[in-house]
């Protein structure tokens, strides 16, 4: 019985650092952390873009929360959208998102980053992390990743390169064409952008 | 040139003392304009920049990038003044007097490697910086995005530049067309972005406008820039006090 007591302890005490240690993974070294795994990826694939692409969404996807971005960037409309819809939806952005910048990443096989600073949100579950990535005899880039914590986990719903939010520049566009053509107007263009041109 | 400009200037100075964001009230002329600008850029002006990325030698490319990066340095330094950024103005004015000598023209960004920081600044953000609206979102035929406040760049370039010093009508025609590629050539990574949109003027427009909002906050805008419909924001915590009640309450019900 003491035996059984004295192994309980220990499960429990393990338990409670393995949840304390992911708990206390601030923004800042989710970005830190992330930032140096992801340039190593991209330097020991350089000749293999669709190589780097799977391997960084592989290694941030566990950052991002792409329904919350999908919602913010849906706006409104997210509320009369079906769950399903909500999920298709999250699915094709995600993709198209993917698609779109992790494959130009490999441009990057030379860049630093550098967190510049940390700044909370508009409450205390929100955090901004400020980096600046520099490319040798370039301008440094702002990158801002917006943070929101989702029950344990801090979670990316937001990036702003040089201060234009991914989901400020999809909102205005997302919201014409559900306009027209309904949420599911919506999920079928995207859909269909990302079959036509997905093997690229 | 000289005289017509300032008086363009003061114009749109006082046409800029309207206040407020209106957002894009021109989009029903700025669209077909955007239509064609595209046609140009595809058939002309992205191919030619692809190749000058491609084929020019990289030092020759730095090079011109690093000329008319001066003149925008030079630009710069009247525009840090007028926002009484001295430290700012004090650091542009070295950058110019240093690359125009020792870096021969331009051509080499010496400063630099003092360091001596590039400084981002120019009219528009200037008169951002005393309280003047970005006026309406414009789409130039052959140019691009520019917004009413910040057409002031492009003017006093045509006012002010180093232009008037080139002679020959050749010499000038070529200024101008090295300059247009190499900002091109600067634009080039965004096209992914671009052609992946489902409308790409509403996200050249949407993105132009946040950069602008951006700058002229030195990259700390006390609140994101609005655009559209603010209900469009449809998030409970983050557009509260922007949403009316009625839907309000729809957020409350359903979240």
């Amino acid at each position: 019985m003491r035996k059984f007591f004295g192994m309980l302890a220990i499960l429990t005490a393990c338990t409670f650092t393995g949840t304390s240690l992911a708990a206390a993974e601030t923004p800042e070294q989710l970005v830190r952390q992330s930032s140096r795994d992801v340039l190593e990826i991209i330097r020991k694939n350089e000749k293999d873009p669709v190589k780097v692409r799977e391997l960084v969404d592989a290694r941030v996807a566990p950052l991002a929360d792409y329904t919350r971005m999908t919602q913010l960037a849906a706006g409104r409309h997210w509320r009369s959208a079906t769950p399903e819809q909500q999920q298709a939806l999250t699915r094709e952005f995600r993709t198209m998102l993917v698609r779109t910048y992790l494959s130009a990443l490999t441009i990057y096989k030379n860049a630093q980053v550098e967190v510049k600073s940390v700044r909370a949100g508009n409450s205390p579950s929100e955090q901004d992390v400020r980096t600046e990535v520099t490319l040798p005899g370039e301008k440094p880039i702002t990158l801002d990743f917006s943070f929101e914590k989702n029950g344990q986990d801090w979670k990316v719903y937001d990036i702003s390169v040089g201060g234009v939010s991914f989901i400020n520049n999809h909102r205005n566009t997302f919201a014409s064409v559900i306009r027209n053509d309904g949420i599911d107007g919506l999920i079928k263009q995207l859909a269909s952008r990302n079959a036509s041109t997905g093997n690229k | 040139m000289r005289l017509i400009a300032p008086l363009l200037l003061t114009t749109l100075l006082a046409a800029c003392a309207s206040p407020g964001n209106n957002y894009d009230p021109l989009e029903p002329v700025n669209r077909p304009i955007y239509g064609f600008n595209r046609a140009v850029d595809k058939a002309l002006l992205r191919p030619v920049a692809t190749g000058w990325r491609d084929y020019m030698p990289p030092p020759i490319q730095t090079g011109v990038s690093n000329f008319f990066g001066n003149i925008d340095d030079l630009f710069a330094i009247p525009a840090s003044a007028l926002q009484g950024k001295w430290q700012s103005t004090a650091t542009g004015t070295g950058r110019v007097l240093m690359n125009t000598t020792f870096g021969i023209a331009g051509l080499f960004d010496i400063a630099s490697r003092v360091p001596l920081a590039k400084q981002d600044e120019d009219f528009g953000q200037a008169l951002g910086y005393w309280g003047v609206g970005s006026g309406p979102y414009l789409m130039l035929p052959f140019y691009g995005p520019l917004t009413l406040r910040d057409s002031v760049d492009p003017l006093s370039r045509l006012a002010w530049g180093p232009i008037d010093y080139i002679e020959p009508l050749a010499g000038q025609i070529g200024y101008y067309s090295v300059g247009l590629v190499n900002l091109r050539a600067e634009l080039l990574p965004l096209d992914a972005a671009l052609d992946e949109a489902l409308d790409p003027y509403a996200f050249m427009r949407d993105g132009y406008l946040q950069r602008r909002w951006f700058k002229v906050h030195d990259g700390n805008p006390p609140h994101p820039l609005p655009m559209g419909d603010p209900d469009d924001d449809g998030d409970a915590d983050k557009a509260a006090g922007a949403n009316d009640p009625a839907s309000g309450a729809a957020t409350g019900a359903t979240q």
